[in-house]
């Protein structure tokens, strides 16, 4: 009897997606779940477009907060995302732009040259993109000396969805009604 | 003797043609690194390899001018090779010359290219 595949956010090894075509997610953004089924998922692999470079910076310069434009989503879809720093630059994720991700209470995780050392794969540092709630990212340049440039690459998978009506699914609703089953897709990082 | 340090792999390999040096004391490109699409790579050289049997004594890498390695010292009527763990991790972002002091040692490199 074939196994079932067991899909989940932030699964540790090479990426895979998370849900698969005809389940539901839970996309988290603006502090509520806003409930969908999956219709067609697509690899985005790494590659020169989804690559960023924020430009050269000096010695233990900081650069701008920076859309990452090219992992913006079309209506009616998320993306699933890793990254892999390049350059030895710390980079800080945002969503939405005064948001960071990967926080503790004093604290923020950033990617950096060392994080594919210790997670070579990028599990940890996964990120999710609902429509047009934008990811952002700033570099620091952790070097005493100029780079020429400070790169990102990114990879991962899209997903095409259909909402169910509020009258179907709703988190706000009192009482809540909720698939039996779904997926939390954590695409924002309003808490 | 392998090092029992490896970095995780960082980007392609590939290697220069073999260059036959053209003129005593001149740098002369032997690796163009590869524009990329939108984004610039950078080139970190993984190994040397020289041939001499016309009395070089010097062998030397550099971008814009500016030597990336120390000053390699060839021998003579023998393959000379720098393998990965006996060269610096040294990752530069232009293109990559060779110079010796006598022309007509045949050089080649192997590039590990870093980028998308």
């Amino acid at each position: 009897m074939p196994a079932l595949p067991q899909l989940y956010p932030y699964k540790a090894g090479p990426i895979e997606f998370i849900v698969m075509p005809g389940e539901t997610v839970g996309v988290w953004v603006n502090k509520v779940y806003n409930f969908f089924k999956v219709l067609y998922i697509e690899g985005t692999p790494r590659s020169d477009p989804l690559e960023i470079d924020f430009g050269a910076l000096g010695a233990g310069a900081v650069s701008g907060v920076v859309q990452l434009t090219f992992l913006e989503m079309p209506d009616n879809e998320f993306g699933q995302f890793r990254a892999e720093v390049l350059d030895d630059i710390s980079a800080l994720l945002y969503q939405g732009r005064a948001d960071q991700r990967h926080k503790l209470n004093i604290r923020v995780a950033t990617y950096t040259r060392f994080t594919a050392l210790h997670d070579p794969d990028g599990h940890e540092g996964e990120f999710y993109v609902h429509e047009n709630n934008w990811a952002f990212m700033q570099v620091t340049n952790q070097t005493d000396y100029a780079l020429a440039q400070t790169r990102v690459a990114f990879w991962g998978f899209r997903y095409v969805l259909e909402q169910f009506p509020e009258s179907v699914y709703s988190w706000t609703a009192r009482p809540q009604r909720l698939p039996e089953q779904w997926t939390r897709v954590p695409a924002t990082a309003h808490l | 003797m392998a090092s029992p340090y490896r970095q995780k792999v960082r980007g392609i390999r590939k290697s220069s043609l073999v260059i036959t040096v053209a003129a005593n004391a001149t740098p002369e490109v032997i690796w163009n690194l590869t524009q990329g699409g939108q984004n610039p790579r950078t080139a970190i050289i993984r190994k040397i390899m020289a041939y001499n049997d016309v009395g070089a004594i010097t062998l030397e890498f550099a971008v814009a001018g500016v030597n990336i390695l120390p000053v390699l010292r060839l021998l003579n009527n023998i393959d000379n090779e720098w393998l990965e763990d006996e060269i610096p991790e040294v990752e530069v972002g232009g293109d990559i010359t060779v110079e010796t002091d006598l022309l007509g040692v045949q050089v080649q490199l192997e590039i590990e290219e870093v980028g998308s």
